[in-house]
């Protein structure tokens, strides 16, 4: 990737009793360097890519530490990677986006989480969960329940989440449970400030490596009859263990309150925002001194039933608030306090919704349920006037509306190669007829969304073409499996290609090859253009995408035989290809690559390379498109085709003409996708591409001279 | 202390900058002694999607807290936003439509700016949201707000957005940082920070220079120079219709001569007439012949390919190219136009027996499967050759009248002013409505023909069937037209007739692609 990290790594350098400012999930970074981590690895994706961007960049000051960092082809590698911990005393760390992420690397967990491990293992997902989730919505609190691993959910405060990266180790090594810390989407995002410590050293290392392996040990084994032997040893010492250590070390957090009646416990992440909806409610100050005792739990697997008991103690009421369904915390409480036939009432999902993110709203609403049943005495209509005018506002807006306000989902970059290609599909439709699309994960589903409206399912990341095994058979027309080169790699090579060749069945798979996992942030993979390669180009403006031909070899080699690869922006012919893939008489794979650097990526590269031209007075030529405002006719097919925000409305500069014309504004790259649709589906004459020579050549100077005085003559006004 | 920090929601596309800004703030925070947090939406947003930021800060200084820190909030808390300034209309409404404004706390700063959401993009003609609706709806929940064009301001000063909407947070009061703060961090990033600097002053001066807290949103209403209207239009049709059949007059001369502009008026005559009759109640002001005037013109200057040439050809164009592409006056630029004249397009220049024939045989070929002919140029216009293809092509013009397509285009325009003059003996709304539907007939190539079969389509059907009463028919005609906009494939003109318990338009013929499959 182009992105540079060096104020980050900067900060990952800190030594002790200097201040850390800067986001979650770098506090996390540098968390796992105070702590002597050893090894790091991970998938990227959201919410904590920066976690593994960063560290794959800082690669030369780990050297110096002796923290080996792996950019893993999946997260199933990653999880497996954490196997170096069970045979050594050796701290490691992996992150992954979740739920899809754990889901990937579930195998690897729960054989992991078998034998157990002594060196502490920590894996840092990403809880892509409520407002700006791109996944299922599942809880990763599954996985910890049937792994039997550690869940910490730390309270939203930096010191506090590096505090709990390091006890997670201690935990994790206490308890020989693998450890996992969830940090929601906002949490990895929020900006705030520490006090950092030295980094330390991993005692075995790269550095201070070791001369012999372990001895053989069969119990390190999940492999029967062991794993009968694991199963109990989970129950009858790991949790027991786990639980001391959360008790000693008071990992989860009793705040005292005087409304002693009562009590609310909560997962650490949500803490915040419940002492500001306890603040609405007028029972606690800005500071969290709140009047409801609070339990906050920063572990929330495993529970510590004497600790929640001893909570319930003397209390009327207790209000679990949970994330998400299914409400395993609230169900384990529940059986704790009836197990010591505890008469405390419980609430949870009475008073809360049963699905979805708990934001402060959502809270407050359960909050003023609870309040109304177990402190009748405390006034909550303050709060309830608040919560109904909040509503009142939204419905007024949403009458005035009408309707909704018309959604504003991402999409393609401008320029994306990936848009280009999703044109020609639409026209290729228009001849052979309507497709059934297995769609993917990564930047191409972003054409899903209008204009495109593409794709009838999404079944995981490079999952698209195994997803139409069955699909295929049932369908008079052939089938087609869209993937990214990310997806491909991270495991559609495996499941979808190989399958596919195996069975002979016949499939259309189109690949699109921009270089990097771009949905992502732009990692680089296997198939990345070469660093070299893109320093050494002369003409730095073509994509360079080509000069890797991985994905080719690797299709050619297991035996693919029908294999096109069309640049992106080559509308027509990529139309053309499709057409021939979806009726060729040829029955095996057939599979074509849609070649297109990422353009983010390109932009980053080429930007300061243009700049530099300009500065030492070099021929510079910039493209870009318009449309010809008299000519132009307003029906708006362009824009069905493409989606461009460069490609928008204004109003009709002629008096006669009552709809909006097409214009392209400012931010055109000049990818040439508006030409190539408009001989590709014969829109309406109006585009033009005009090229913007700066610095020009002498002659071109002298050309341009005559061209105009020539013009001068017989071009009317 | 127990009153909440002071907080700020930010709403912007991806890649304007939000991070940034948000940086800036925090560490405008703590230069000032604050304590401050932010979080972030951003997901997958620097590909143009909604986001928001959230921040929030301490009414006193750190020293003064004794070291005490709140407990911040993750995210923004309905109803109590003490400020949220928006890079983008739309997204500005979005969030007062989730409620998070209120009325007696918050205080709205907004471009005035709109960055069109696809399906207001790809709707047929035009579904565009209302600015000053939008507008309505963000005053009516806030405590005081400033709207005006962020975007224009960046673009001025050659910077993000994200400096000119730090100049307005600065401007505004709501945080107790001092101007010279805010100024240093963005003098500290490392790029482009005489140009930020810049939009944060002019966002400064704007919002401290405010008198009316609202910048009202111009519509922009095309005035017509009255100057002097042809004594043809001024002596023989009513004032009201003057200025559109100026307009137009001059129109068709420019496409045609004189001759042409004469017809029309002529044509123009016979609305008028009728509609004259139409009862005075019922008049309307000429409704009905405003809006044949209107799209008669546009009929009659129907595109085509040397209507084109003609138009790429002109001084004013490259001009206006120029201008667009933001050239200086040492640049060299090239302009290279696309352009796919087909058969068709020849065909409307031949005799009527000929085109036929020709077209014919090209109705033939794609029947078999096989592309429509057609000639995919690119021209260089800038040169002198593509010029002069261009000047010998838009002479064609002079042969117009004698081609296929000129008849053709003739005979269809007559069918729909015959319903036009037909309507205006029965009801003058109802003519009004079958005139309205001139608005179908634009562009080239398949989209005009997809535009006269539903116009000449709508015509027929609603005068074939009975309805009950006249507004029934007149609501049908409004929800047709509608209908044919919306989409370009027909599914929703369709499945509009269904609704009006008419019967779906008979499947077209169209060439099928067997697919071989083994298994």
């Amino acid at each position: 990737m182009e992105v540079s990290f060096k104020e980050e790594i900067a900060s990952l350098q800190l030594g002790a009793g200097e201040v850390f400012y800067g986001e979650g999930i770098l506090a996390i970074t540098k968390a796992l360097l105070q702590s002597g981590v050893a090894y790091v690895g991970g998938y990227q994706g959201a919410p904590v890519s920066h976690l593994l961007d960063v560290m794959v960049q800082a690669k030369d000051y780990l050297q110096t530490l002796g923290v080996q960092v792996q950019a893993c082809s999946n997260e199933a590698a990653a999880a497996a990677m954490l196997g170096a911990s069970i045979h050594y005393p050796i701290r490691g760390a992996v992150t992954w986006k979740s739920i899809v992420g754990t889901n990937v690397a579930a195998d690897a967990l729960a054989n992991l989480s078998s034998p157990g491990v002594i060196g502490g293992t920590l894996i840092v997902v990403g809880e892509d969960y409520g407002e700006g989730a791109s996944v299922v919505q599942e809880r990763t609190h599954a996985f910890a329940l049937k792994s039997n691993m550690l869940l910490i959910d730390p309270r939203p405060e930096l010191s506090h989440m590096v505090e709990m990266v390091e006890h997670a180790y201690a935990l994790s090594e206490a308890s020989n449970m693998p450890a996992m810390m969830e940090l929601r989407i906002r949490a990895c995002h929020m900006r705030g400030s520490f006090i950092a410590k030295d980094n330390k050293k991993p005692k075995i290392s790269q550095h201070a490596a070791l001369r012999d392996p372990a001895d053989f040990s069969y119990a390190k084994l999940a492999h029967p009859p062991a794993t009968f032997v694991h199963e109990k040893l989970k129950i009858s010492e790991r949790l027991p263990a786990a639980q001391r250590y959360i008790l000693d070390h008071h990992l989860n957090e009793h705040y005292e309150g005087k409304q002693t009646d009562v009590g609310i416990i909560i997962q650490g992440g949500l803490y915040n925002t419940l002492i500001r909806a306890l603040h609405q409610c007028g029972v606690a100050d800005v500071f969290g001194q709140s009047d409801i005792p609070l339990l906050v739990l920063n572990v929330t697997f495993p529970l510590v039933p004497e600790q929640i008991t001893q909570f319930a103690e003397n209390k009327k009421s207790l209000f679990i608030i949970e994330e998400g369904a299914p409400a395993y915390i609230e169900q384990e409480i529940a059986t704790a306090l009836h197990r010591k036939q505890s008469t405390t009432h419980l609430h949870g999902k009475d008073l809360l919704p049963a699905a979805g993110e708990v934001n402060a709203e959502v809270m407050m609403q359960g909050l003023v349920k609870f309040f109304k049943q177990a402190l009748p005495e405390l006034d909550t209509q303050p709060l309830q006037a608040a919560l109904a005018a909040t509503a009142t506002r939204r419905n007024v807006i949403a009458e005035k509306c009408d309707a909704q306000l018309p959604a504003r989902p991402p999409g393609f970059c401008i320029g994306c190669p990936e848009r280009p290609v999703f044109a020609a599909l639409k026209m290729a439709q228009q001849d052979v007829g309507p497709l059934h699309i297995a769609a993917d994960i990564g930047c191409h589903s972003f054409a899903t969304f209008e204009p495109f409206s593409s794709g009838h399912s999404i079944l995981g990341y490079g999952m698209s073409l195994a997803s139409r095994a069955g699909v295929s058979p049932v369908m008079q027309r052939r089938v087609l499996s869209i993937m990214g080169d990310g997806g491909f790699w991270h495991n559609g090579l495996l499941t979808g290609v190989q399958s596919a060749l195996f069975n002979g069945d016949d499939a259309v798979l189109l690949i699109f090859k921009n270089g990097y996992t771009s949905a992502t942030g732009t990692q680089a993979i296997i198939s990345t253009p070469d660093e070299k390669i893109k320093s050494a180009a002369v003409d730095k403006l073509m994509s360079l995408t080509a000069t890797n031909t991985t994905i080719e070899k690797t299709l050619e080699g297991l035996g693919v035989q029908w294999l096109k690869t069309v640049h992106a922006y080559r509308v027509s012919a990529m139309r053309d290809v499709l057409k021939e893939a979806l009726t060729t008489e040829f029955s095996g794979l057939k599979v074509i690559i849609a070649e297109g650097e990422c353009q983010l990526e390109r932009q980053r590269r080429i930007r300061p390379w243009l700049a530099e031209l300009l500065k030492h007075g070099k021929r510079v030529v910039r493209v870009k498109y318009g449309v010809d405002e008299d000519v132009c006719t307003g029906d708006h097919a362009c824009m069905r085709l493409s989606g461009c925000p460069t490609l928008t409305l204004k109003d009709n500069p002629d008096p006669l003409k009552v709809d909006p014309v097409a214009t392209v504004i400012d931010g055109c790259v000049g990818c040439g996708l508006c030409g190539e649709n408009a001989h590709a589906a014969t829109l309406c004459p109006s585009f033009y591409r005009a090229e913007v020579i700066q610095h020009p050549r002498s002659l071109e100077r002298l050309v341009a001279q005559l061209r105009r005085v020539f013009f001068n003559f017989i071009q009317p006004a | 202390m127990s009153q909440q920090p002071i907080s700020l929601l930010i709403c912007a596309l991806g890649g304007e900058g939000g991070g940034v800004l948000t940086k800036w703030l925090i560490d405008v925070a703590r230069l000032s002694g604050y304590a401050a947090q932010s979080t972030s939406i951003p997901g997958v947003a620097q590909r143009t999607g909604a986001t928001t930021y959230f921040i929030e800060v301490t009414l006193q200084t750190l020293a003064s807290l004794n070291g005490r820190q709140p407990i911040f909030s993750l995210s923004p808390i309905p109803g109590s936003v003490d400020a949220v300034i928006s890079s983008e209309l739309l997204e500005t409404a979005r969030c007062a439509s989730n409620g998070f404004p209120s009325p007696d706390r918050t205080l709205i700063i907004s471009s005035s700016s709109r960055s069109l959401t696809v399906p207001e993009r790809t709707h047929g003609s035009d579904g565009r949201l209302s600015s000053t609706e939008l507008t309505k709806i963000i005053a009516e929940v806030c405590r005081c707000h400033h709207v005006f064009d962020m975007q224009a301001i960046a673009r001025k000063h050659g910077t993000a957005v994200s400096a000119v909407m730090l100049g307005a947070i600065a401007a505004s009061d709501i945080f107790p940082f001092p101007k010279e703060m805010y100024q240093q961090v963005v003098r500290d990033s490392q790029r482009g920070a005489s140009a930020s600097l810049a939009g944060f002053e002019a966002a400064w001066t704007i919002i401290k220079n405010a008198n009316s807290p609202i910048e009202t949103v111009q519509q922009l209403m095309h005035e017509i120079a009255s100057t002097s209207i042809h004594p043809a239009i001024s002596q023989h049709f009513p004032a009201v219709l003057h200025p559109l059949l100026q307009l137009a007059y001059e129109r068709l001369v420019d496409y045609q001569n004189t001759a042409y502009a004469q017809l029309y008026l002529q044509r123009m005559q016979l609305i008028v007439k009728a509609e004259s009759k139409v009862g005075a109640e019922q008049q309307h002001h000429y409704a009905a012949s405003l809006e044949v005037a209107r799209y008669l013109a546009l009929w009659m200057a129907y595109d085509d390919v040397v209507r084109v040439a003609d138009l790429k050809s002109r001084a004013l164009r490259k001009h206006r190219v120029l201008k667009e592409v933001r050239a200086s006056a040492s640049d060299v630029v090239k302009i290279y136009d696309y352009l796919k004249p087909g058969l068709p397009e020849l065909a409307g220049y031949l005799p009527r027996s000929w085109a036929i024939k020709l077209l014919n045989w090209e109705k033939n070929r794609t029947a078999r499967g096989k592309e429509p002919f057609a000639l995919p140029l690119q021209l260089a216009t800038h040169t002198v050759t593509g010029l002069l293809l261009l000047r010998v092509l838009s002479a064609v013009k002079y042969v117009r009248r004698f081609g296929y397509r000129y008849q053709e285009e003739q005979a269809l325009m007559m069918r729909w002013l015959d319903a036009v003059i037909k309507a205006c003996e029965e009801n003058g709304e109802l003519a009004c409505a079958i005139a309205r539907c001139g608005r179908l007939i634009k562009g080239y190539g398949t989209t005009n023909q997809r535009g006269k079969d539903n116009l000449i389509y709508t015509i027929d059907v609603i005068s074939q069937h009975s309805f009950g009463h006249v507004s029934e028919r007149i609501q049908a005609i409004n929800q047709l037209l509608q209908a044919a906009s919306a989409d370009d494939t027909g599914k929703a003109y369709d499945k509009t007739l269904q609704a009006l318990g008419l019967s779906a338009r008979p499947v077209k013929a169209q060439p099928i692609r067997w697919m071989p499959k083994s298994r």
